[in-house]
């Protein structure tokens, strides 16, 4: 009975021992998407980029904003129209500060891409009834370039200038 | 001729803060007749009950991005030469390229200033 009782206690074992390593199997396989280099390259790098762009773009945006209430409280209203003027110029460097909204807003629709894939994985890990979907094919959406990889205004003035050339030259 | 500071002007941006931004700059401007669309469906709904003058869109918007509705204005007989300045953060060779094709007047990239926007709407419309 003693030995009946081993082989029981083995067999049981060696059944768990399987059934551990078919989890760690299915797990690595439910991994995969996030293992994947174009993921961690790519998806999750851009996040990193994307979010610490975000932050310091509303730094910038946050001093621009005090500098310019800064000056607002320094000014003297004794000359009403200068005064007048200057307050004018002072909104007008808050209104264009505020962009920043749109551009982070953006960069952070990229942080939440990368962790909404994760979260699909840990989920489809926990509880196996979701699936990790494939990104969607957002042809010719890049959102906001990283500090220095987009184009500056410039240089898009000069792209439109030569194509406007060469359709007059055509035309 | 002279640019009318009353004509009709339709911006779209998905960013209600960008809205008031534009309109906010525009208004600066002496422009005084500003309507808003909060994607490229709502524009195009807009521009079939009235006629405006000048287009201001963003490019990254859901359902209907700034450059579909730039194609459908240009594909539109009663629109297709209605100035369409794209406002918009997407900075890449290849969306400026796309965007001059499908018949763009002009690309201002965000952030942007009050007077970038000016100067590029004097390349649009004239001297103002």
């Amino acid at each position: 009975m003693a030995g009946k009782g081993k082989l029981d206690l083995v067999e049981r074992l060696t059944n768990e021992c399987i059934d551990v390593c078919q989890a760690v199997l299915r797990g690595r396989k439910y991994l995969a998407p996030l293992l994947d280099p174009s993921f961690r390259a790519h998806k999750l790098q851009r996040a990193l980029n994307e979010q610490k762009a975000a932050v310091g773009e509303m730094e910038m945006a946050v001093d621009r904003i005090m500098t310019a209430v800064e000056k607002m409280s320094e000014i003297d209203f004794a000359d009403s129209g200068d005064a007048a003027r200057r307050v004018a110029e002072c909104c007008g460097e808050i209104v264009e500060a505020c962009c920043f909204q749109d551009i982070t807003g953006q960069r952070m629709s990229q942080v939440n891409e990368a962790l909404s894939a994760i979260e699909d994985t840990l989920t489809f890990l926990s509880d196996g009834t979701a699936e990790a979907a494939p990104p969607e094919d957002q042809t010719l959406l890049n959102g906001p370039a990283l500090p220095g990889s987009g184009m500056e205004q410039d240089a898009v003035d000069e792209i439109l200038a030569d194509d406007k050339g060469k359709q007059e030259a055509l035309g | 001729m002279a640019v009318d500071m009353k004509m009709p002007i339709l911006i779209v941006d998905d960013y209600k803060t960008m809205l008031r931004i534009v309109r906010n700059l525009l208004s600066k401007l002496g422009f005084s007749d500003i309507d808003e669309a909060t994607d490229g469906t709502d524009a195009l709904a807009k521009l079939k009950s009235r006629r405006y003058a000048l287009i201001i869109s963003d490019w990254n918007m859901q359902p209907m991005t700034g450059y579909e509705l730039l194609q459908k204005v240009r594909a539109d007989a009663s629109t297709k030469s209605l100035p369409f300045v794209m406002v918009t953060a997407e900075s890449k060779v290849e969306n400026v390229i796309a965007a001059r094709k499908a018949g763009v007047n002009n690309y201002i990239i965000k952030p942007f200033s009050a007077e970038v926007l000016k100067a590029k709407l004097k390349t649009v419309l004239g001297d103002f």
